[in-house]
């Protein structure tokens, strides 16, 4: 095929777009546009929730590298010496301990089982943005005692009567109320609830942070031990880097990465997303290939007449299976386009306003290696469609043709 | 220029065989304008259509210029149709999508011997030459039966070819029409020594021609010049 084939292929294509039926090739560019957005959206949606949880975990759990007990070990002992060797490795922005332990609230005649979290406030601060979600009151100071801050879930809502909640709750605790923490050991005190936070992760939201100096006088155990020590790396450090430098000085706790944890608490989950998405897939290729299939095969039986004529006058068969093989790269090209331009307002939209659901919060993640990924891979399957009935007909002799 | 030796075309429908052409031999020679005439069914598209490369006869032979048309690809058939063969078809077989201009110059695009500006100024010339020229932008839609004819025409000589082939270009249109159309393949038969082969069975188009055949049965029954 030379360049004057290709260019009047290319004519027939676009004079046949320009002057056909308007409404058919506006409800293919439609159908191929909703079949991209529809290839795209789900798995779009998925990586969203994916991004949130992982970077909710990083946020309010992990931070990049997680710092837990030996296989055995109940806590990370000799905690200041840990901190201070972690604390001096290059890369690491901070780190900081983390003690919970399981309590009884009481506020009024409400009674609520909770996990207590005790954390180094000034610290944490560097590790997570849980001071930036304060909805109502203050953080806690670093040696605040006797104050608490607590979920918005947990304070609750007193427009909700107990029995319709969806979850228990305090049933409308506010800041400066006074709420009883019995830590089940024995050790019960009252607090002043200094704060109320809202993170959109359900873990966070269900407990109570104190402070590491108040839970001392609580469990005097949590003075040098932790649960687990959260890490944060500085910027341009990956979470690799740090948790190999860390197991290379000597950290003899288990360390582990986000991605690490992850994989072993999100894997399955993770695998069923891609199987989902996987099918989706291939439902909107079917769907557009058997459209624009379809498309072409009546465009090519309603001009077979005309096929017959091009064919006697002159044009190579090869020219007239390009013409239509050119409608349809024009019309998944376009149907792209609108597909592409769904997606992104759609991207745009749950930007502004996430799928909020109690466990997570999601926007639609879209990568531009995503976008071109299935954009090609939607362009393929157009040209399948249309090459195959132009193909058949083109071949057809002309007496054949003309008698159509 | 044009040797056919005992041409036969059988269609087969079912256990039916119908013998359309029946031993045609015929010799055509160049800047002839000949009719091929005959009631209904005598096998004159047929026979044209087997001369214009457009079906395959059962048996014989048709040489072109020396050239065994039975021996050529579909892809040298088609360049052959490109290159060498015009045609006008009854229903004019314009393409709907395309305006006047870009029909008439769609295949001399398609020749590699045409640059731009040769098949541009040969368009608009033959185009003037037609009264076509103020309409060029128009859609065959647009057109009056006698209009499109003329451009169906115009796309068969715009380019030059050796042998021009129409099939009852007049059957459509009225008798005003019709002689302008038959007037105009003169004057190209005259002025470019143009070979034309037309069917019709039009009684009075014979003052037009130089050689009539008449065909009956598949067979040629008379082969007398006027």
């Amino acid at each position: 095929m030379g360049k004057k084939e290709l260019k009047v292929a290319f004519l027939l294509a676009l004079r046949s777009l320009q002057r056909g039926s308007r409404s058919s090739a506006i409800l293919t560019i439609l159908i191929v546009g909703m079949c991209f957005t529809n290839m795209i959206f789900l798995p779009g949606l998925f990586n969203g929730i994916g991004q949130s949880i992982t970077k909710q975990v990083v946020d309010y759990e992990v931070g990049n590298v997680l710092v837990s007990p030996k296989s055995g070990d109940q806590y990370v002992t000799d905690l200041s010496a840990t901190l201070d060797l972690i604390n001096g490795m290059p890369g690491v922005e901070r780190a900081t301990p983390h003690f919970t332990k399981g309590a009884t609230l009481t506020y009024r005649q409400r009674i609520l089982g909770v996990s207590v979290r005790a954390i180094s406030p000034n610290d944490e601060k560097y590790v997570s943005p849980l001071y930036t979600k304060m909805i109502a009151g203050s953080y806690l100071g670093q040696d605040d005692t006797g104050e608490v801050i607590i979920g918005k879930p947990v304070a609750g809502d007193p427009s909700i009567r107990q029995e319709d909640e969806f979850q228990p709750s305090l049933g409308g605790v506010r800041v400066g109320d006074s709420i009883t923490i019995d830590y089940g050991n024995g050790y019960v005190k009252d607090y002043r609830v200094k704060g109320i936070f809202f993170t959109g992760w359900s873990q966070a939201d269900s407990a109570v942070y104190t402070t590491s100096t108040d839970m001392a006088l609580a469990d005097p155990k949590s003075v040098d031990n932790a649960d687990y020590i959260t890490v944060k790396a500085k910027p341009g450090y990956s979470e690799t880097f740090i948790k190999n430098e860390l197991i290379q000085y000597g950290v003899t706790p288990k360390v582990q990465t986000t991605a690490d944890l992850l994989a072993k608490n999100l894997g399955r989950a993770l695998q069923s997303f891609a199987i989902i998405n996987m099918v989706s897939l291939i439902v909107s290729i079917i769907i557009t290939t058997v459209v624009l299939f379809i498309v072409i095969t009546i465009k090519t039986i309603n001009s077979r007449r005309q096929i017959g004529i091009l064919k006697a006058i002159g044009v190579d068969k090869e020219v007239i299976m390009h013409s239509y093989g050119f409608q349809v790269m024009i019309l998944a090209v376009l149907g792209i386009i609108l597909g592409l331009i769904i997606a992104i307002a759609l991207a745009a939209y749950m930007t502004i306003h996430p799928v909020v659901t109690p466990e997570w919060s999601a926007t639609l993640y879209l990568t531009p290696m995503d976008l071109v990924m299935n954009s090609l891979i939607l362009f393929m399957a157009a040209l399948v469609a249309g090459y195959v009935p132009a193909y058949q007909v083109s071949r057809e002799d002309i007496q054949t043709a003309m008698r159509a | 220029m044009i040797k056919i030796e005992n041409l036969e075309k059988i269609y087969r429908m079912g256990s039916v065989e119908v013998r359309a052409l029946d031993g045609i031999n015929l010799g055509i020679g160049k800047g002839e304008f000949l009719g091929i005439m005959g009631a209904s069914g005598s096998g004159k598209t047929t026979l044209l259509h087997m001369l214009g490369l457009l079906d395959y006869p059962t048996s014989g032979k048709i040489t072109i210029d020396g050239t065994d048309i039975g021996t050529l690809s579909d892809y040298e058939r088609t360049m052959f149709r490109l290159y060498r063969l015009g045609y006008v078809f009854q229903d004019y077989a314009l393409v709907p999508d395309l305006t006047v201009n870009e029909n008439v110059c769609l295949s001399a695009m398609l020749r590699k011997d045409r640059t731009p500006e040769q098949y541009g100024v040969s368009c608009d010339d033959i185009l003037r030459k037609i009264g076509m020229y103020d309409r060029r932008e128009h859609l065959p839609r647009e057109l009056s039966g006698g209009q499109q004819q003329r451009v169906s025409i115009a796309r068969a000589i715009v380019n030059k070819p050796d042998i021009l082939f129409a099939d009852e270009p007049c059957a459509n249109l009225d008798t005003e029409n019709s002689r302008m159309v038959l007037d105009l393949f003169k004057e190209i038969n005259e002025e470019m020594q143009q070979t034309i082969v037309m069917v019709s069975h039009e009684d009075w188009h014979k003052d037009y021609f130089h050689r009539i055949v008449k065909l009956r049965d598949g067979k040629v029954v008379s082969d007398t010049a006027t």
